[in-house]
């Protein structure tokens, strides 16, 4: 799946994965440069989308009332 | 005999006049009044009068129009249609019955808890986890209710993104119930589920949310396949649906509250991780240098003690070498002696200080 067309919980999640790397047993500091751009994009990104995303709100045609 | 100017009916064609004349003037009456002599029959027809101290008519109705349990001395409104029945008997069919009053609310409220209490809709068990970050909402509401606009304005200000139906249905009142249960069929009737259904109402009067007791409505909330969230009134009013839906909210702002998270909340969290990572990552890097500090001490300290043990051991063997040295042992008195030891032969003899020339004088065996 490509980054764009991630959920924010997807992207919430892959950051959480990567901020939880720096405390694992795999660390290693060859890596952390790197994992460390990867996860400040990601923060970047899920800041841009959450500002942007609005709600869409359809009020639906089915009537309710006794009548129908 | 003068002959009559009114008409002769018959009396079937009079009742049926009768009922004409009545349906015209009253095509539904309101009748608030105390209910007495109340009784079901064969579990289908229930039959009660209404009265007050001036009189009392008597009225029928089936069970499931019942939609709150009813008993003697509990003060009601009927909704009603007036109707003279083929034996002469007038009566009210009734369309919908609710308690009125604080007193007749509280005890229909009571009775109908007991009853589902027993039957186990309100156990936790039942409760369903609502999604954290819900992508496809329904909400059900009056669009017009205050509730409804606190309830949208409180999710847009928190989060995006989230697909939102709504259907417009009454919240107070006798058609209330039906309305909000057709809705949440239709919800859960749609080939793509919402993943919650969020029903929001602002505050009112008790009678006004007395809605929310009804025994149907709370019934098809129990029953949604979709898990439901239920943001009516203030935070002291609790209602039977209240109790029944997965997750009860205080208010319509508390439901936006507890349906998505604050995302000014999450960006600062986010931010701080962030943030967290960098010292981070400067402690593992000053753990790494103290360790190869540590590795490189302890390696020149490996090499120091080895050189010391060498240096030692050449010492040791140098000491030894030097005791043997003939140099050594001829300062320590002794002499070395040269030739042949024969007597009349000459001999050099090698000290210290001196060497010296010699005649053997004699030999002895030891």
């Amino acid at each position: 799946m490509s980054q764009k067309n991630k959920s924010i919980q997807e992207k919430t999640d892959e950051l959480s994965k990567l901020v939880s790397w720096f405390d694992s047993e795999d660390f290693s500091l060859e890596l952390a440069l790197d994992k460390f751009k990867q996860a400040e994009d990601l923060a970047t990104e899920i800041e841009k989308d959450l500002s942007t995303l609005k709600n869409e709100i359809n009020i639906v045609k089915q009537r309710f009332d006794s009548e129908n | 005999m003068e002959k009559s100017l009114n008409p002769v009916f018959s009396v079937s064609d009079f009742i049926a006049v009768a009922n004409q004349t009545l349906e015209y003037a009253f095509p539904t009456v309101e009748i608030e009044g105390e209910v007495a002599s109340f009784k079901v029959n064969q579990s289908k027809f229930v039959f009660f009068d209404i009265k007050d101290t001036g009189g009392s008519i008597g009225c029928f109705m089936t069970v499931w129009q019942m939609r709150v349990p009813i008993e003697d001395g509990m003060k009601v409104i009927i909704s009603a249609v007036p109707k003279l029945t083929q034996w002469g008997k007038f009566s009210l069919t009734i369309k919908s019955i609710r308690p009125s009053g604080e007193g007749a609310l509280k005890k229909s409220f009571e009775l109908l808890k007991a009853k589902l209490d027993k039957e186990g809709l309100f156990a936790p068990e039942r409760k369903r986890l609502l999604p954290r970050l819900p992508r496809h909402v329904a909400v059900i509401s009056s669009t017009q209710a205050a509730g409804y606009v606190d309830f949208i304005k409180i999710l847009n200000d928190r989060w995006g993104g989230i697909k939102v139906d709504v259907a417009h249905v009454q919240v107070q009142g006798s058609g209330a119930p039906d309305q909000i249960i057709k809705a949440i069929d239709y919800f859960n009737q749609q080939e793509q589920l919402p993943e919650v259904i969020v029903i929001v109402r602002g505050g009112g009067s008790a009678d006004d949310l007395s809605t929310f007791n009804d025994e149907l409505l709370v019934r098809a909330i129990a029953g949604s396949r979709v898990p439901t969230l239920l943001g009516v009134g203030h935070e002291i009013d609790e209602s039977l649906s209240d109790m029944v839906a997965d997750v009860r909210a205080a208010t319509p702002s508390n439901a936006a509250q507890i349906l998505v998270p604050d995302k000014q909340e999450i960006i600062r969290s986010v931010n701080n991780q962030i943030k967290a990572l960098l010292p981070r990552i400067l402690q593992i890097i000053s753990q790494q240098k103290q360790i190869i500090r540590d590795n490189l001490m302890s390696a020149v300290n490996s090499v120091e003690r080895s050189l010391n043990d060498q240096i030692w051991k050449i010492n040791s063997l140098k000491n030894t070498l030097n005791q043997l040295n003939p140099e050594v042992i001829l300062a320590r008195g002794y002499a070395l002696i040269r030739g042949k030891t024969s007597v009349g032969r000459v001999i050099e003899i090698e000290t210290s200080k001196y060497i010296i020339g010699a005649e053997v004088k004699n030999v002895t065996e030891k």
